[in-house]
């Protein structure tokens, strides 16, 4: 991983997020990631305003009803190659939520997911573990286009 | 090109925004740079939670309600726990009273802390977001070291509290709070005698006295107004009772209450201090004793099914009164505020209220279930389908 | 507060069955006590019929002109759908305030309640949330448009219905999806 991930880092990751319904846990964990303590920043990965910019898509929640169109459009904003990290467990599986009727998720039911982070929300640890992942196989993605 | 007559543009923001952290949808009408109407749209973070909460038993339903909204993960089950004891009339231990209180500041920092830092950002001060989001993490980590968890505690049982604070640490948490004394002059230089702050926030989004009672906003944004209301004082629930504290409005600081984004800062802030004496007032009244008036998990569960009875659990969570989400409430208030303010001023503004719109999606669990009806048949009714589901 | 003089539980209770007497099907006061002092105070539950309701929340606003009414909520009871209104009174004071609860049972044949958002603005997201979930009516309410559930969320289906009106249809059974 080590070795993949001194190759990845010539590029700055741009990482645009998206809340389909999360009951913000994970959304204040991804900020803390990129606040003083975690700074994830200082690799040059970085929140966007727009999905047009953006290399990953961070989506937590487990999309309701109203959100399915705006993640799929959101989903065909970004460029390609692209990867899309699910991040907690209600966008994994649909956890609590699952027999809800406004659910339409979980989020791989609606897009392709290339990383699932676990946990409720998970612990900033392991969403830089899974944005490191998500690199490495942004760097396969890229050989091959 | 039309010339002539008064032209108004309709101005879409959301549901997906750069400047909103959660899906909501405005439907601003402007006339140039001026918002002369609001509309708003909620519903895409609706996830059904009270039709859930009826499918579980009371216990379940605790960590449902912790999944509502992820940075009040306490009050949510704690309002809920609260509707269930005075439904099924549940004693609970004095001891488990001051706990609550104990967590039920401490999630009342972070929260305030949390929302200084967004609001920081909004104006586009994001150094002064990440002074603020550093000093929360002291916060959090008490969290973890008092419940195990960082953002969902599973810290609520219905009687008590699941976890005890020793005696051995009363230190740690000590600490804590000298660090959040330390720092708060800086919150207050930063936030409070700051000229951009001042140019940004005063008479921005201003919310009269009037509305604020006739929208019935809760919470600081209802503080801010000059509204009194504090379901703390106003009625002791917990321990509340017990400590001496006071109603915040902005005029203590300033002398007089104008209702715009800079006092509802003045509120959060002061408020973080309060808290900090609330916690200080526990550790040194705190009573021994259990923690849960009944541990036994089967045995509650039992009584709750035995029980019928309807109750209320009214909390002051950080954002608000909370019964139904606080932003609930807070989000008519948004019309007038917004109504004659700046498009750049629409961010500052709409978070002024600390707006949380997962918690406004779903709550009222505690109406459906818990503080309505926790009648026989359907208790019964649930088990059964519990049952069904464990051995299909 | 430049208020009317501030009643007491039993005071408040008797003024509201005084002034509609036949048409208070219930009312009991719930006395609680908290912390170590053991802080006394109050939730009064009052089921009253629903052609009185609105005059009920008018008498409750003319003792506080403040009142604040927290939440509705609702369920369905098989032949009626009830609705609790939840409203505090004397906010302000330490310990003085009052919870009022008003509970109004609708019958499914008719289940139109009267606005209250021209005495209480703030009622008015409540109330939708009612009308949408609950499949009732309320009567010259001056936004009728869904808040919560989407759009294009079948017409006819209320989620917090119990009844084939429900969201049965909808939902999914963890034990039956394959994932």
């Amino acid at each position: 991983m080590t070795k993949s991930l001194s190759k990845s880092f010539k590029k700055a990751l741009w990482v645009y997020h998206m809340n389909s319904g999360s009951c913000n846990g994970c959304d204040i964990e991804i900020l803390a990631v990129l606040c003083p303590r975690y700074d994830l920043e200082r690799f040059g990965i970085r929140l966007v305003g727009s999905p047009r910019h953006a290399d990953v898509l961070l989506i937590t929640g487990p999309v309701t009803r109203q959100m399915e169109g705006k993640v799929q459009r959101v989903y065909k904003q970004i460029p390609d190659p692209k990867v899309v990290i699910s991040v907690g467990n209600c966008g994994n599986t649909g956890d609590v939520f699952f027999e809800s009727y406004n659910l339409v998720g979980p989020v791989d039911q609606v897009i392709p997911v290339d990383v699932y982070i676990i946990g409720c929300p998970p612990r900033p640890e392991n969403i830089i573990n899974g944005v490191a992942k998500a690199w490495m196989k942004l760097e396969t993605l890229e050989v091959k286009t | 090109m039309k010339t002539t007559g008064k032209t108004t543009y309709q101005l879409p923001i959301g549901p997906i925004h750069p400047a909103l952290k959660e899906p909501v949808m405005f439907e601003f009408e402007v006339d140039g740079e001026r918002i002369v109407n609001v509309n708003i749209r909620l519903g895409h973070v609706h996830r059904g939670v009270e039709w859930t909460a009826t499918q579980r038993n009371p216990i379940q339903v605790l960590y449902l309600a912790e999944r509502i909204c992820g940075i009040c993960s306490y009050c949510h089950p704690m309002a809920f726990s609260l509707a269930v004891e005075r439904a099924a009339g549940i004693e609970v231990p004095e001891r488990a009273d001051y706990l609550r209180v104990i967590h039920g500041e401490l999630e009342r920092i972070c929260s305030h802390i949390l929302w200084a830092g967004v609001a920081a950002h909004e104006i586009g001060f994001d150094s002064v977001l990440f002074l603020t989001w550093q000093m929360r993490e002291k916060g959090v980590d008490l969290t973890e070291y008092l419940t195990g968890n960082r953002i969902t505690k599973g810290i609520t049982m219905i009687g008590g509290v699941r976890r005890d604070i020793t005696p051995d640490m009363h230190p740690k948490i000590q600490e804590a709070l000298q660090y959040y004394k330390e720092n708060f002059k800086k919150l207050q230089q930063v936030f409070l005698d700051d000229k951009t702050f001042q140019m940004r926030c005063k008479e921005c989004g201003v919310l009269t006295k009037e509305d604020a009672l006739a929208f019935c906003a809760v919470g600081p944004t209802a503080r801010a107004s000059g509204v009194k209301k504090d379901v703390r004082l106003d009625q002791g629930y917990f321990a509340y009772s017990d400590f001496d504290f006071d109603y915040i409005t902005p005029d203590i600081h300033t002398g007089e209450v104008h209702g715009d984004v800079y006092d509802r800062i003045v509120v959060r802030l002061l408020e973080i201090q309060q808290s900090i004496a609330l916690i200080e007032q526990c550790l040194d009244q705190i009573p021994a004793g259990p923690i849960v008036s009944e541990p036994n998990i089967q045995k509650l569960l039992t009584k709750l099914k035995n029980t019928s009875g309807e109750g209320i659990g009214r909390m002051e969570a950080p954002r608000g009164e909370k019964v139904r989400a606080p932003t609930y409430n807070n989000i008519l208030p948004w019309i007038p505020m917004l109504t004659n303010q700046q498009i750049a001023d629409i961010p500052i503004v709409a978070s002024s209220t600390d707006p949380c719109m997962s918690c406004t999606n779903r709550v009222t669990i505690v109406k459906n279930q818990g503080t309505s009806f926790l009648d026989k048949e359907e208790l019964h009714r649930m088990s059964i389908q519990k049952t069904r589901r464990l051995c299909p | 507060m430049t208020q009317k003089q501030r009643l007491n539980p039993e005071e408040l209770i008797q003024s509201i069955k005084d002034m509609f007497t036949t048409n208070i099907q219930d009312a009991r006061i719930e006395k609680r006590t908290m912390g170590k002092k053991k802080t006394e105070f109050y939730h009064l539950w009052i089921r009253l019929d629903k052609t009185i309701f609105k005059e009920a929340v008018r008498h409750l606003q003319s003792l506080d002109p403040a009142l604040h009414f927290a939440v509705s909520s609702g369920y369905d009871l098989d032949d009626t759908i009830e609705l609790v209104y939840s409203f505090s009174l004397y906010h302000g004071v330490r310990h003085q305030e009052i919870s009022v609860n008003l509970t109004v049972a609708l019958p499914k044949s008719d289940p139109t309640i009267e606005t209250i958002t021209d005495l209480i603005p703030g009622s008015l997201i409540s109330e939708q949330e009612k009308q949408e979930m609950l499949g009732i009516m309320v009567k010259n309410i001056p936004k009728n448009t869904r808040v919560f559930i989407a759009d294009d969320f079948p017409k006819g289906v209320y989620p917090w219905r119990r009844d084939e009106t429900g969201p049965k249809k909808l939902i999914r059974n963890l034990h039956k999806e394959k994932i």
